[in-house]
């Protein structure tokens, strides 16, 4: 497994944060961030962070290795619909399979991704877990 | 008009002992065994291949192989587009269309046993968006599964009803000798088999395997000198539309679909791309052939896939599209081992794993 670290480093409008583009001309708004709009071509873009909360539409649970991924089989993944109106598919963490339902409240939260065995790079990501509305951390 | 007038295929299988160029040469001699004429030059090879850089460290195959296969040609590149081939079959047949080529030798080839599944699955999972998808772990049957659960919410379908594809597929391969997988399953076989991403299991997933074929593809002048039965590429349509995962919606596939309607019949005979049991279901749908929700309680009506589909013919890569193009051809011109009688028309849906872009293609005899 090797990570490059600049490769690393120029994600982390992706993996750190969500940075999302909005369009002022259309108000298109999309995930990952770009200097262009997609829909209408204006380059006059917003660049605008995510709250990070949204909606389980569905999910899964992936029981195949994948390399640098061992460790963490089984992954949960979900189909999530950001409050921004973007969906995306992410992994899920923290879950308890019984509390993943269509329309559960979720977050995103900052978690180790994986870690590179020759110069001992970790990369980090967000993944998402569900809202407990019991309590906050 | 463009033409095909040669084809030839080795069996899918996992093929330890053989390189990406030593598949070919197998494939290639199988054309020359069974052709009029064995062309001495071509005025362009191109080669539909995935993964041969990656898992083989291999560039400019297209150019490695024109000099090995003794096939002179001015032309010669690889055209990746993911699992997608049907883009190989575009520029092939634009070149004859254009007048740019009279002739063009069309290669499909990957291999994908030379490396342990968990890195085959890293680098298939390169197909994914590589700003967050793929660097967060996630593989494309993530994407499967989660299609698949939201077709069953959409339609009311149990697990049961996708079992139909293997169970079709598998009994298609039987007799196919260039199917990796020729044997019957039964339906507990199915619901046993290995969970991969619920509710997907393995034998909702496109066999990967090694393979190579090749067809030859010319001008109508040229056809006659190496065939007496020459197919025509009568079209192609191709589409880029992201799939809709929560709507179970394959928006490229009914794209395609809806600028070929003229073209889609129930009297031809089909080759779609069956990277899982879910994408068959949506894509015979999107073709048409059957009511939405309903495609694979259906299959004994329809001529999809004669040779075992993905599933059990085996699925190599971007060579996939060259073998459902090489099967057309051998079943519309009656030389398939296993031909049904009479068809004269032929549908190929070559698309990505997920349906993203898809390219549609009707030949005629
Ligand atoms: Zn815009």
């Amino acid at each position: 497994m090797k990570i490059s670290p600049s490769q690393s480093w120029r994600l982390k409008d992706t993996l750190y944060v969500l940075s999302l583009g909005k369009c002022k001309r259309c108000g298109n708004v999309f995930y990952p961030y770009q200097p262009l709009c997609s829909v209408c071509g204006s380059m006059d873009i917003e660049k605008i962070r995510s709250k990070g909360t949204g909606t389980l539409i569905e999910y899964t649970i992936l029981y195949q290795n994948r390399d640098g991924f061992e460790k963490q089989v089984p992954i949960t993944a979900g189909l999530i619909k950001l409050d921004e109106g973007i969906e995306l598919v992410a992994p899920l963490t923290d879950v308890e399979i019984t509390e993943l339902k269509e329309g559960v409240r979720v977050e995103a939260v900052l978690r180790k991704v994986r870690s590179d065995s020759s110069n001992g790079i970790i990369q980090y990501g967000l993944k998402f877990r569900v809202i407990n509305d019991a309590g906050n951390n | 008009m463009v033409s095909i007038v040669a084809s030839g295929l080795i069996k899918i299988d996992r093929y330890y002992e053989f390189s990406e160029k030593d598949l070919v040469i197998e494939a290639y001699k199988d054309l020359m065994l069974k052709i009029k004429d064995v062309p001495s030059s071509v005025d362009a090879m191109i080669v539909s291949s995935t993964y041969s850089d990656i898992l083989s460290k291999n560039l400019m195959l297209a150019f490695k192989l024109s000099n090995k296969l003794g096939v002179k040609s001015p032309i010669s590149f690889r055209v990746e587009n993911g699992d997608n081939g049907g883009a190989s079959i575009l520029t092939a047949y634009s070149l004859v269309k254009s007048g740019i080529a009279n002739s063009v030798l069309l290669v499909g080839v990957d291999k994908f046993s030379d490396y342990p599944s968990k890195y085959i699955n890293d680098v298939v999972s390169y197909n994914l968006d590589n700003e967050y998808q793929y660097q967060l772990g996630l593989t494309p049957h993530v994407y499967a599964a989660l299609l698949m659960k939201r077709y069953m919410k959409k339609y009311k379908k149990e697990y049961d009803y996708f079992t139909n594809w293997p169970l079709k597929m598998h009994e298609n391969a039987v007799e196919n000798p260039y199917a990796y997988l020729k044997f019957k399953v039964d339906k507990k076989v199915i619901t046993d088999s290995q969970l991969i991403s619920e509710p997907l299991r393995l034998f909702d997933i496109a066999a990967r395997a090694d393979g190579a074929s090749v067809v030859l593809i010319t001008s109508d002048d040229m056809a006659k000198k190496f065939t007496d039965t020459p197919v025509k590429i009568e079209s192609i349509f191709s589409s880029n539309l992201p799939i809709d995962i929560a709507n179970a919606n394959l928006n490229s596939i009914k794209d395609v679909s809806r600028k070929a309607i003229n073209k889609i019949s129930k009297e031809a005979i089909y080759e779609i791309h069956d990277s899982y049991s879910i994408l068959a279901s949506l894509e015979i749908e999107s073709l048409g052939l059957a009511e939405e929700g309903k495609a694979l309680d259906e299959l004994e009506n329809l001529k999809v896939n004669l040779g075992g589909g993905l599933k059990a013919r085996g699925y190599p890569g971007s060579a996939t599209a060259i073998y459902q193009l090489a099967e057309l051809y051998l079943q519309l011109t009656g030389a398939h081992p296993k031909a049904m009688s009479g068809p004269e028309k032929g549908i190929l849906l070559s698309c990505d794993d997920l349906g993203n872009s898809s390219y549609l293609i009707s030949l005629s005899r």
